[in-house]
């Protein structure tokens, strides 16, 4: 317990005296994190919608495939994706393998099931009469696909924020296609896996709580929107 | 107002699984002319009314401008900024009613010109003391009056309204009812659908009875005089961009 208390005092003080080794590793995160989200958020919102309002064959199957892709393990995809990336591999000749582009490819990979199912549901929730009526006014398909994202915005947050979640803490893919190599792709997760191994918890701690702020200021900003102004009770 | 030819749709037919929907039906929108599609629930009304709107296809049928036939998804396409579709329930944005009016203006006006239209679609349809009220509170008239604004401000050539005055009070029946007639007086094309026959024979030129998907009656009602009236805006629509 002792050492817990003083293993927290520790992190606390790494945090507050903005530790450059700290805070490189908190950059990286975010910055393949972020990335990997916003390249995967236009395409996959598409297809949720599509997969809302169309009606083509597959739909279905599509439907259930990605539902399926959820609980995907990021080992598995850090997996697949280091056989594609390595030397021997299709695409090993791009040398993306330990560099942050392979963990922005795994993040991607992780990211766009819960993207296109759970966007496909919030686009489910949509009232279909808004998609119609923005139509019927005029709006090319692209102004009315924004107008209908505008409609179930409060939805779509939510979705962000769950896959957001989901790269920004996860450890497999991260492990196997970064390398955790230090100031390069040592991201949040695996520094906390490394140092926890050591035996060296302070860092891992900080880090931990860094974690924990991001998720509650995260989820403070849906319920702030989901209030409209004001702190939802 | 958009220049606007005559589209003729020719032996319609649709089907929901093995249920007939629509049958061999003929229609014309003309220009200035109000149409009223009666029938009991299930008789294709409203069905009808979305394929003219371009957001059901029909299973058979062919569709006419002229002499000219043309393909549905060219329909469709070039449909978009002359037809517009008005649910039995318009749908409200979520955003107030100044910015679901603005939703119809075309593109490329200027600030002040945006406003300026705006205005006046308020004014027209005397909802300037609720422009900056959410939308998605408005009564049902008063939703209703928001619908037929943005119909104004955009000017179609054909406004197609699915019942229209459904579960509305006495006052607001009146208001819509006479926002329907200065549409009709600019020259715009009505089709609307009714349970009661008896509601728009003022407004209407030709009145259509569906009875299982098929046009059992073609008739002109008889128009009624001295129609009470509700004074709404009577401002002139000028859309210079």
């Amino acid at each position: 317990m002792e050492s817990l208390n003083s293993a927290t005092i520790d992190a606390i003080r790494l945090l507050a005296t903005g530790d450059s080794e700290l805070w490189g590793i908190i950059g990286i995160s975010f910055r393949v994190s972020t990335t990997a989200i916003l390249i995967a958020i236009p395409p996959s919102l598409l297809l949720a919608f599509m997969l809302a309002n169309g009606r083509f064959p597959g739909r279905r199957l599509l439907i259930s495939v990605f539902s399926t892709l959820l609980s995907l393990p990021a080992v598995v995809v850090g997996l697949t994706l280091y056989l594609v990336l390595s030397r021997q591999g299709p695409l090993g000749d791009l040398r993306l393998l330990f560099t942050q582009s392979a963990m922005v490819l795994g993040q991607i990979a992780l990211c766009v099931p819960i993207l296109i199912a759970m966007g496909h549901s919030a686009f489910q929730a949509a009232d279909r009469r808004a998609w119609e009526t923005a139509r019927t006014l005029g709006a090319s398909p692209l102004r009315a696909l924004l107008t209908v994202m505008h409609e179930v915005r409060f939805g779509l947050f939510a979705v962000l924020l769950a896959a957001y979640g989901r790269i920004i803490a996860e450890v497999g893919a991260s492990m196997m296609l970064g390398g955790n190599i230090l100031n390069y792709t040592r991201n949040i997760p695996t520094a906390i896996a490394l140092e926890t191994s050591k035996g060296e918890f302070s860092q891992g701690i900080a880090l931990g709580i860094v974690l924990l702020l991001l998720a509650f200021g995260l989820n403070g900003m849906l319920h702030y929107f989901q209030g409209k102004g004001r702190f939802a009770t | 107002m958009t220049s606007f030819v005559n589209i003729e749709f020719n032996n319609i037919s649709k089907h929901y699984r093995r249920r007939i929907i629509l049958e061999g039906v003929d229609f014309k929108l003309q220009k200035g002319q109000c149409t009223m599609l009666c029938g009991t629930n299930g008789s294709g009304k409203t069905t009808l009314l979305r394929i003219m709107a371009g957001l059901e296809k029909p299973d058979a049928g062919t569709i006419s401008t002229g002499l000219v036939e043309i393909k549905w998804r060219t329909y469709r396409r070039a449909l978009q900024a002359k037809i517009m579709y008005l649910h039995q329930h318009p749908y409200m944005f979520d955003a107030s009613v100044r910015q679901n009016i603005a939703y119809a203006l075309p593109r490329g006006y200027s600030s002040s010109d945006r406003s300026r239209h705006i205005n006046e679609a308020l004014q027209w349809a005397d909802l300037e003391s609720l422009a900056d009220n959410s939308a998605t509170s408005l009564s049902g008239g008063e939703a209703q009056r928001v619908a037929l604004a943005r119909a104004w401000l955009r000017a179609p050539a054909a406004l197609l309204l699915d019942e229209p005055m459904a579960n509305m009070d006495q006052e607001s029946r009146l208001r819509t009812h006479t926002l329907l007639r200065q549409l009709k007086s600019d020259g715009m094309a009505i089709v609307l659908t009714s349970h009661d026959e008896m509601q728009f024979q003022s407004l209407t030129d030709r009145q259509l009875l569906l009875k299982n998907g098929k046009i059992s009656a073609d008739s002109i009602p008889m128009q009624a005089e001295n129609v009470s009236t509700f004074p709404v805006g009577h401002t002139a629509r000028h859309h210079t961009a």
